[in-house]
Parts: structure tokens; C-alpha cells; sequence
């Protein structure tokens, strides 16, 4: 979930770079400049960059929704159904249902050029990308945030980070320790945290997709393939770090298909308290 | 008074009354056999629960392995007996089902093993795994479910512990999917079942399992209109249960949004058409060609 705090300098999602805006109380637009950085090997985004944005864009829809009540990322589902290369890529969020404990949402995920977000009309017919998810209502009274939120959140802003100058997989600090078993951490510092001194819902996407991708790669004996689905559910805050991951494969890849994961994330300085779920979906590049 | 999504105690606020309906009537179509795991050595903890799925050939895709919504029905029972449990003497009803599938092609019988991941105060998370006894325990599925917890009312939920259900009887001709769900016979992007009191789960509204398997076949229609090329079954699924299907007819409206020749994704969005057209789900189902 964003938050204005994340207009600070030396945060991942201020390097993304996102173009936010709220169209309306329940619908918003994030969009962002593609680089190679943050693509994978198909040349697409990376799933789990896409994942941080429709955490935004959810977010930034959702927000003016819940008054002084605070929203937390319960699930995210991500569907890549084609390549997004951009030179934009933008995301549409909208509520679809808001209940007195959770909201649910829909986004999709669009190619676009440069150019005024809330128009639309630059932006590719189909989406490339579609997902779904599940914020939980948190009790403005029971908020732990360590960022003041500004009462009047604008309409339009800008998260502002200095880009990156290298993968974002490496911007991250992500090692692989083995392959075959999914094992992969991340050192959790204030570059990753969120409004609550845990780390950001998509940096966790980041880490589930390379683990998921290093176990299928080391599954089918091949390169890695490319993570199209991600379907996170988070069942505790990662705090203390580093994050490490473990994955099973659930099926290998085979002549066409890039194969199933599923991808557990623990918080290793928290008595490895298991933090969140991924079911990961991959295709060969260029299938 | 919990008003979450899916139904109980109405979706709607309104408390639930009188004893709980103790029809089975979903859970004997797929003749689903549960039994609940409680935890090692008389331990502190949630149980688990396991499940068995006999794959006879009406359940199965033209792939021949389990179909989607069989496999989600028989997930949402299991998951829904899961949580429900573990929130006595409160009770659950499903808001999510996201499952990921592996080969399509099983022998059977499948069995199911359902844990609970985390509990809340308004809501459960538990994992699901399948597998295919016939094929040396090979997986062929995992899922992630989500319950929101409700007040049950004054209905009775006294379970004998540790609970289980035997295997239902085989029956001597039964129907296909379709028949057994009400759906209407079709093609295109949009699909109809038509509310029977049999697919009423014990609160009275449409069962979880009706809904997945409406919008799998609401899916594999979409995607056969636009080509027809082949056979497609569906495979991977998202669901979200938005409010309960109470009057019917219920609507599948699906897009496809895309993919490869192979893989299709369809978005689905499921519609009451008796409660003014409200759209009470919304998800995604993963249609393969075979």
C-alpha cells in the first residue's frame, strides 16, 4: 500500500518513478517510464514490478475511501497476458466492492506513450496485464505509521527517486543462494519499509518472482523462464530481514510452459516467521 | 455483526435463523470424502483437514484430468469445513479462491489437505494442496482461501470432534457438471445458471463451488467463440466472492483479455440478474488449448 512518504528520497518505489492520479474516489492511474532495468527477459516489465504498481494504484484508489482508517495489501493477483514494453506503462485501479473490513479491486495494465495520464487515449486498446486485490480496513486508531500522511493527499503527484543505474533485481540486493530449492534473500533496510517500518508489499513481489524463476530454471534445466503470474497473499509483516525465500515447483517447465511454483517468503531475523505466499505462473521467453 | 461478501447471515447484515441446513447436496455430487486432522500429540494449534475426490470420468475436462470448478468445489468445501472450524463457534463464508494448476491430466483419486495459515479476528487465510493418488502423489494444485468470519446466528453448529464425512455413494448415472449446476446450454461471452434450491449452500445462497464452476464454463465458451481450433478446458482461477447470489438467474459475463494460441486469460464477472443485475463476483480463469 502507498503513501505519501514515499515521496522521500532513497525509496525503490520513488525509483520507479510512478506518475500518480486520483480520477475519482475509487479510481486511479499510475503510470511509469519503462527501462530496461526493470524488464525481464521477454523484454516485458517484470511481474513483480508490475505488482508494486498495482499496489499503488489499488492504494491510491482506495484511500479516499476509508477516511481515517488506514488499508493494508491482504492479496495481490497479477496476470501478464503480453510482453509490456511500453515507452509507458500504465495501471487503471478500481473498487469494486467496499465492505466494513476489506475493499476489493480490479486493475489492468496498459502499454502507453508519453502523455497526460488521466486521458487514456495514447494507451494501448488491450490491456497487457489484469489483477485483482484485497486491502484489509485497519482502524485509523490503531495506525502505526511512521510517516505523517498529509490530510489533503493531492490529486496528482509524482514519486520522485533518482531511477536505477543498474537491475533492479541487484538495486534490491537480491542474491540467489540455490537455485533448485528457491532460495533467495533480500536485506531488508528503509529503502524497502513502507509506511509502517515493514518492507513494501512490491519489493516482496520482486524477491517471490526471481525465486520462482530461479527454481523453474533450475527445474527444466534451462534458462530461466519468465514469471507471467503472481498471486501473493501476505500473512505477516516483514520487519527485521533479510527476507529469504523457499520454493517447491509444482509443475516443471516443459516444451511450451515455463512451469508452477509456489514460493514462501520468511522473515529470517524474525525466527524465519513465514511472511508471505506466492503462487507463481512462468512462460518460455517468446512462447 | 459481520457483513462480509459471499453470503452468510446474508451478506446483508441480517442474522441467521432456525437450525443450519444439513444438506450436502454439492458435497455428494462430487461424492467428497473430509476428515478433519487435529494437531500431533494433542498439541496447541488448529487442526488440519484431508479430503478425497473419486475422479470418475463425468468430472473430468477434455484433457482428462479434474475440471477447475470440480476442483474448487471440492477446495471450497474442504477449505469452508476448514475454517470454519477453527472459528467455532463462530462460522466462515468464502470471499476468495485463488488456485494454481499443474498438469492437467490425472488418474485419480484425488486427495486434498487443507491447513490454516493465518487467523484474524474478521478473517481466515488457509492453504490447500492436491494431489493425484492414481499417479504416485504427483501434485495438481495449490490454492490460497480466503473466509471472512460471521456470526452464524442461532444456528446450530455443534460438530462431533475430531469430524469427519464418509465417501459418499456412487451414483448409477450422473451428470455432467453443467446438468448437476443448472447451466444453460450456450456459446459466447456470456453463460446463465439458473438458480436451483439444490446449489443453495446452508445460508440459502448460490455454493461457492456453482460459481467457480459457471465461470470456468462461462470461460472455455468465451474462448471457443473466438477460435475453433481444438478443445480447452479451463486450468488456473481467481475468484473473488463479492456479495451472494440470492434470486438468479445468475450471469457469467466474460473478456478475453489475451494470451497465447496455447494459454488464454479471461476476465469474468458474475451478475444476479434477480437482485437488479448486481455484480456479486468477479475473477479470472486461465482457459488452455489441449
Amino acid at each position: 500500500m502507498p503513501h505519501a512518504g514515499y515521496r522521500r528520497p532513497g525509496h525503490f518505489v520513488g525509483d520507479l518513478g510512478l506518475v500518480t492520479e486520483v480520477l475519482s474516489p475509487g479510481k486511479a492511474v499510475v503510470r511509469m517510464q519503462v527501462s530496461p532495468e526493470v524488464t525481464a527477459g521477454d523484454g516485458g516489465v517484470r511481474a513483480g514490478v508490475l505488482a508494486t504498481m498495482v499496489d499503488v494504484v489499488g492504494g491510491m484508489a482506495a484511500l479516499r475511501m476509508v477516511g481515517s482508517d488506514w488499508l493494508a495489501t491482504a492479496d495481490l493477483t497479477l496476470q501478464v497476458v503480453q510482453p509490456l514494453t511500453g515507452p509507458v506503462v500504465e495501471a487503471r485501479g478500481t473498487v469494486v466492492r467496499k465492505g466494513h473490513t476489506t475493499l476489493v479491486l480490479e486493475a489492468a495494465v496498459y502499454d502507453a506513450a508519453p502523455g497526460v495520464p488521466a486521458t487514456g487515449a495514447d494507451r494501448a486498446p488491450t490491456p497487457g496485464a489484469w489483477a485483482t486485490m484485497t486491502f484489509a480496513i485497519l482502524p485509523g486508531r490503531r495506525r502505526r505509521s511512521t510517516v505523517d500522511v498529509p490530510n489533503g493527499l493531492p490529486d496528482r503527484w509524482r514519486v520522485d527517486g533518482r531511477g536505477f543505474d543498474r537491475p533492479i533485481i541487484d538495486a534490491l540486493s537480491i542474491t540467489v543462494t540455490d537455485a533448485a530449492g528457491g532460495v533467495v534473500s533480500m536485506p531488508v533496510d528503509e529503502y524497502l519499509h513502507n509506511s509502517v517500518g515493514a518492507v513494501q508489499g512490491g519489493a516482496m513481489a520482486v524477491l517471490g518472482e526471481a525465486a520462482g524463476a530461479a527454481a523453474l530454471g533450475a527445474a527444466g534445466g534451462g534458462p530461466e523462464p519468465v514469471v507471467r503470474d503472481l498471486c501473493l497473499t501476505y500473512l505477516a509483516l516483514g520487519r527485521v530481514g533479510p527476507m529469504v525465500s523457499r520454493a517447491s515447483v509444482l509443475q516443471p517447465p516443459d516444451g511450451s510452459s515455463g512451469g508452477r511454483a509456489l514460493v514462501e517468503l520468511f522473515d529470517n531475523g524474525a525466527e524465519d516467521r513465514l511472511t508471505t505466499l506466492i503462487q507463481v505462473g512462468a512462460e518460455r521467453a517468446g512462447v | 455483526m459481520t457483513t462480509e461478501p459471499g453470503g452468510g447471515a446474508g451478506g446483508d447484515g441480517r442474522p441467521a435463523t432456525g437450525p443450519i441446513d444439513r444438506r450436502h447436496h454439492v458435497a455428494e455430487y462430487f461424492r467428497l470424502q473430509r476428515w478433519e486432522i487435529p494437531p500431533a500429540g494433542g498439541a496447541e494449534g488448529y487442526s488440519d483437514v484431508g479430503g478425497r475426490i473419486p475422479l470418475e470420468d463425468h468430472l473430468r475436462s477434455a484433457a482428462g484430468g479434474v475440471r477447475t470448478g470440480v476442483l474448487i468445489t471440492g477446495l471450497d468445501s474442504l477449505g469452508g469445513l476448514l475454517s470454519g472450524l477453527t472459528v467455532l463457534p463462530r462460522w466462515i463464508v468464502t470471499t476468495s479462491m485463488r488456485v494454481t494448476l499443474a498438469d492437467p491430466v490425472h488418474r485419480g483419486p484425488l486427495r486434498l489437505h487443507g491447513r490454516v495459515l493465518r487467523r484474524g479476528r474478521n478473517a481466515v487465510v488457509s492453504g490447500l494442496d492436491v494431489v493425484d493418488e492414481g499417479s504416485g502423489d504427483r501434485p495438481v494444485a495449490a490454492a490460497i482461501m480466503t473466509c471472512s468470519v460471521l456470526d452464524p446466528g442461532d444456528r446450530d453448529l455443534h460438530f462431533e470432534r475430531p469430524y469427519s464425512t464418509p465417501m459418499p455413494p456412487a451414483r448409477p448415472e450422473p451428470p455432467a457438471p453443467e446438468d448437476f449446476f443448472c447451466i444453460e446450454p450456450g456459446s459466447g461471452p456470456v453463460t446463465t445458471l439458473r438458480l436451483a434450491d439444490h446449489l443453495r449452500n446452508p445460508w440459502g445462497i448460490l455454493h461457492g463451488g456453482a460459481i467457480a464452476t459457471l465461470a470456468e464454463v462461462a470461460a472455455v465458451r468465451a474462448v471457443e467463440a473466438r477460435s475453433s481450433a481444438g478443445p480447452r478446458v479451463g486450468a488456473d482461477a481467481v475468484l473473488h466472492y463479492l456479495h451472494p447470489n440470492r434470486v438468479g438467474p445468475v450471469v457469467a459475463r466474460c473478456e478475453v483479455l489475451g494470451g497465447s494460441p496455447r494459454r488464454a486469460l479471461v476476465r469474468v464477472a458474475v451478475h444476479d440478474l434477480g437482485q437488479g443485475d448486481r455484480m456479486t463476483g468477479l475473477g479470472s480463469v486461465t482457459v488452455l488449448a489441449v
